[in-house]
């Protein structure tokens, strides 16, 4: 769901909550520090001697030189640019069919029994009828991508839109507000919050799905690096794998998150 | 009733229409047979697969996995959340490790758990426990911060012990976000039980769904995914249902 913690109410000052967050942030941050080191020591004093279980020292050596070498920024590449591109399309068309469905009720009833049928199946599971139909290239993970991306921002859109309230139309209305402009001034901000919940939502599922393609079909990106690693044994660069999808999940989210206060910095306000 | 076939009809006949379509454009070779067979033989396969109770294996091999990961996943968050909500000092503790780990797309971690765990279920379960694991923990946290201070003042004043306060006030007042957050990671979960039946081993629906495609069986292909399809609407169907008994309980407790 929406991440409304940073908005949370709290009984203490600001001044307090830094200094707390801060002295908190550094319990956190040790608890990681010690749980790599207890990683590298496991790994290292022969406590845990698998091929499976590298030092974490060696992983983080094995990330800097692909990084350095070029390697791994050649497996990234593909990756983003098929994410960017399923995800743009998908959220681009779920906000335009949730507004048509929010303003045309006769064609949300043709039409929803549809996406009503066809949000329940579980992404991955088109995958192997769409490389049928679309090989197993950037067009297939692309579209993939995109219907994952589409089906809760057209329902988030949809809900918003639908949702309106009434007071503003009405006043829009004796003052015989042009079209362009209810919709610009009224339903867009008002339906913004609820695009941009169900941006969020898609970006965490398009991200996976993204992976999950790269795994089962084609031979490019991250996700095909990581089980192709796997079942060479060079677990090493398998979990540099791990941590470079981990990194990318962190700052896609990062730079949504800042995107979203910024567009709706009114919402955030609001108690 | 008429209002009620004015507000449903226009979407059967589209989805019928649609259905009709398809049908005709493969009977008539616009699509091949060989990647979209025509609805009707899917409907075939289908009412095969149930009548001679072929369905039963696959779906409850990966029903079990779900309920079974999503049941441990679910329960440590909620257990996680609600003491991560209530002690600040828990909460400053593990905070920077969930939030290094939850944007980690769990799919990632199949592989290196196939190593460690093998392909069979106690990885498949592995993995929908931790996709469910997170989302219910985040919004677990999220409502037992929120609760109001009020609510536990009142509590401490007649002498409530800290465990049934957290048992007592603040998980059903949390109720409503840990109920939307696995709704949220029911959907998760579902997916991580197919990659993984997909990626590894053998068994269950998403494996069948890869292996019929491989032999090329598209029939049964779209077969399995329709009834994938249904076992995801009547999850979520279930979960609506459960979150209103509920929630309708905790509005109650609310008002006497």
């Amino acid at each position: 769901m929406t991440d409304h913690r940073t908005h949370m109410r709290t009984a203490v000052t600001p001044m307090l909550e830094r200094v707390r967050t801060v002295l908190g942030r550094r319990s956190g941050l040790l608890l990681i520090a010690a749980l790599l080191l207890l990683w590298e020591a496991s790994a290292r004093s022969g406590l845990v001697t698998s091929e499976n279980w590298p030092p974490v020292s060696v992983i983080f050596l094995t990330l800097i030189r692909g990084l350095l070498s070029d390697g791994l920024v050649q497996v990234i590449g593909p990756t983003l640019y098929r994410f960017a591109l399923g995800y743009v399309l998908g959220i681009t068309a779920g906000a335009i069919v949730g507004f048509a469905f929010a303003l045309v009720p006769f064609l949300r009833r043709m039409f929803e029994p549809i996406i009503e049928l066809l949000r329940p199946i579980p992404a991955p599971a088109l995958i192997p009828p769409l490389v049928l139909f679309l090989g197993v290239d950037d067009l297939m993970k692309v579209t993939i991508i995109a219907v994952t991306a589409f089906f809760p921002v057209t329902i988030n859109t949809m809900q918003g839109a639908s949702g309106v309230e009434p007071t503003y139309l009405a006043v829009a209305r004796t003052f015989r507000t042009s079209p362009t402009h209810v919709v610009m001034r009224i339903i867009v901000p008002g339906t913004l919050p609820y695009v941009l919940a169900g941006m969020r939502i898609s970006l965490a599922l398009a991200l996976v799905v993204t992976v999950v393609s790269e795994m089962i079909a084609g031979a490019s990106g991250v996700g095909y690096y990581l089980v192709l690693m796997q079942y060479a044994v060079r677990s090493a660069d398998m979990y540099a794998a791990i941590f470079v999808i981990a990194a990318l999940g962190c700052v896609l989210n990062v730079v949504f998150v800042a995107v979203e206060r910024r567009l709706i910095f009114w919402y955030a306000q609001q108690p | 009733m008429r209002r009620w076939l004015a507000q449903l009809a226009p979407g059967v006949v589209v989805l019928a229409l649609l259905l009709w379509g398809i049908e005709e454009a493969v009977n008539y070779g616009l699509v091949k047979r060989s990647l979209m067979p025509a609805p009707s033989d899917i409907g075939l396969v289908l009412w095969d697969l149930f009548a001679d109770g072929e369905v039963a294996g696959p779906l409850s091999e990966t029903l079990a996995r779900l309920g079974i990961g999503f049941a441990i996943g679910a329960a440590l968050a909620i257990v996680m959340g609600l003491a991560m909500g209530y002690w600040p000092r828990l909460y400053a503790l593990f905070e920077p490790l969930v939030e290094l780990l939850r944007p980690i797309p769990k799919a990632a971690l199949v592989p290196p758990l196939v190593l460690f765990l093998g392909v069979d279920n106690a990885m498949k379960i592995t993995s929908v426990a931790l996709a469910v694991f997170f989302p219910v923990l985040i919004n677990t946290v999220q409502g037992a911060r929120g609760v109001d201070p009020v609510l536990i003042n009142t509590a401490r004043t007649l002498g409530v012990g800290s465990f049934s306060l957290l048992r007592k006030v603040i998980l059903p007042a949390s109720a409503p976000f840990i109920c939307a957050g696995i709704r949220l990671s029911i959907a998760l979960g579902l997916i991580l039980a197919v990659i993984s039946e997909m990626i590894a081993g053998t068994g269950g629906i998403g494996f069948l769904i890869i292996d019929m495609q491989r032999a090329f069986r598209i029939r049964q292909m779209y077969a399995w995914i329709v009834i994938l399809a249904v076992v995801g609407y009547l999850l979520n169907v279930l979960l609506v249902v459960a979150e209103q008994r509920i929630l309708f309980w905790y509005r109650t407790a609310q008002r006497t």
